[in-house]
């Protein structure tokens, strides 16, 4: 029944068995919406789909922090989501000892109708808390993001910064022992974010497992055990974050004269360390 | 649990509106019932009193239009919730569909006052009142999980729904019994699972709906059959669903 079903035998806390997932392609195709529309109920054309990941193998023992390195479109967040099981792979297998807490855009998931303590019912909720749970973490969370006095004021137009802080304050109160992150590891203005580093730095040592997608080296270098360079949906490295990162650059620098096209042909040299 | 503490902030929004959930029923079984039984006097059609005959069909209809065009819908700018969402996919549906309850729950009243002012008590077979508010409950759910699940495939689905639905309107006994429909039409009207779900709302009224018995049972086994099948093709295409979230 659980969307995100867990294996409690497993060794490593997150195991993916040559995963591969299709995605409906994002491009608007020539022709209208409702032309395409028809003739997709004909049965003429089906949607494109794209293997935006696939041949994926590798697993994450407990308490690493795992850097994937690969730029947009190279399926870093695919592979979060299928690490997190909110997409079901259509080849291979994810398997995870614990639950995974996707961090992906939490912010985006905030109702506006709703109130502050309201949203953290409904977010932490969403993240696999029980109704329990979230009333008792209601306090500490309303601390942490600074929003003790207005916890029963409407989110309404909050200015972005109150929606991301009060979603990583959430998210991080799920208490998980597995976090996929996109992007958020650290939010805020600079003294907020310097509290999210004391606190995922505590996190970290207390064996928590962190699966980080970002843009920014710097917290590979600061935060990552080991990295994951992805290209185009093939998992192509394993190995260092410097040796990762170097990977990456090289990879950018030859990808402007000759631009990664067609993911299908994904080369599956998946695994092996540099 | 969560459906219910979900359930409760909606409903805080909309407290205020709660006398519209009986008002609309409400006047909507008046102006059928003048439309019908005053203006053309149609004294033959459906069963009397016909207020309250109406009334006991048009809440659960109400329930099951809202909840199922709800369906169609709820997969559709869910602003990335799909993304994060470590609970079961069905519950999204099961929200819809509990929350659609607990207003025509909450519309009942309106068959306590059409009782009242047609001064009629039910019989003993009111115990079916219940039985059907089950039976409609999974029926629902089963058709729910179909096309939550076929419409994020095929985005129009919303659409031919709502022409379906109107269609139904009149296909299933409403607005009248299927004592009213002629007798070689009958045994067809059975393959409606509204027929044998609406007979089960009326029965403690008028027990002699009890004759058709036979096609109550062929629509209820076709709810059963919805369950199943809404089932296999939810598990089928959940991955889909969520990709394309």
């Amino acid at each position: 029944m659980a969307r995100a079903p867990l294996t409690p035998g497993l060794g490593p806390v997150l195991e993916f068995d040559a995963v591969g997932v299709r995605m409906p392609r994002q491009v608007r195709r020539r022709g209208g919406g409702r032309r395409q529309r028809l003739r997709r109920i004909a049965g003429e054309t089906r949607r494109d789909e794209v293997w935006r990941l696939r041949g994926a193998t590798f697993s994450v023992a407990e308490g690493e922090s795992v850097a994937i390195v690969g730029g947009k479109g190279s399926g870093r967040e695919t592979l979060l989501r299928l690490a997190a099981g909110t997409l079901i792979p259509d080849e291979g297998a994810v398997r995870r000892r614990v639950a995974v807490v996707p961090m992906i855009d939490v912010a985006r998931a905030l109702q506006r109708g709703f109130t502050i303590r309201q949203n953290i019912y409904f977010v932490g909720g969403l993240l696999g808390m029980t109704p329990d749970e979230a009333g008792d973490r209601v306090a500490g969370i309303a601390a942490f993001s600074g929003l003790e006095g207005s916890l029963d004021k409407y989110l309404g137009t909050a200015i972005p910064m109150v929606r991301q802080k009060l979603a990583w304050s959430i998210s991080m109160a799920t208490e998980a022992r597995a976090y996929a992150v996109e992007q958020v590891l650290v939010v805020g203005e600079r003294d907020f974010r310097q509290q999210c580093w004391t606190r995922v730095d505590q996190m970290r040592k207390d064996g928590v497992t962190f699966l980080l997608a970002s843009d920014s080296p710097r917290q590979f270098r600061r935060f990552c055990d080991r990295a994951i360079v992805l290209e185009a949906g093939a998992l192509v490295a394993q190995g260092t974050v410097p040796e990762a990162i170097a990977l990456f650059r090289e990879s950018r620098r030859r990808g402007q004269d000759t631009p990664p096209e067609e993911p299908e042909t994904s080369t599956e040299e998946s695994g092996g360390p540099l | 649990m969560l459906v219910l503490r979900d359930l409760q902030t909606q409903y805080k929004k909309f407290r205020l509106g709660y006398l519209w959930t009986i008002l609309e029923p409400l006047g909507m079984s008046v102006v059928l019932w003048f439309v019908f039984s005053v203006l053309l006097g149609a004294r033959d059609l459906g069963l009397q009193p016909y207020l309250l005959f109406l009334s006991i069909a048009i809440l659960p209809w109400w329930w099951f239009t809202r909840g199922i065009s709800a369906t169609t819908r709820v997969f559709r700018r869910k602003g990335g919730q799909l993304r994060i969402s470590l609970l079961p996919t069905e519950l999204w549906i099961l929200r819809v569909i509990a929350s659609t309850m607990i207003e025509f729950l909450l519309s009942l009243p309106v068959v306590l006052l059409a009782m009242a002012l047609t001064k009629t008590l039910p019989g003993p077979l009111i115990v079916f009142f219940p039985v059907a508010i089950l039976v409609q409950f999974f029926f629902m759910y089963g058709l729910g999980l179909l096309i939550a699940s076929w419409s994020v495939v095929v985005p129009d689905l919303a659409r031919i729904v709502r022409i379906v639905m109107r269609a139904l309107f009149y296909l299933s006994p409403v607005l009248y019994s299927i004592s009213n429909i002629p007798a070689q039409v009958q045994p067809f009207a059975a393959f409606n699972p509204l027929v044998g779900i609406l007979g089960l709302y009326r029965i403690g009224f008028w027990p002699e709906e009890i004759e058709t018995v036979g096609a109550y049972a062929i629509s209820l086994g076709i709810c059963t059959a919805t369950f199943v099948v809404g089932i296999i093709v939810f598990r089928r295409l959940e991955p889909r669903i969520l990709k394309e979230a």
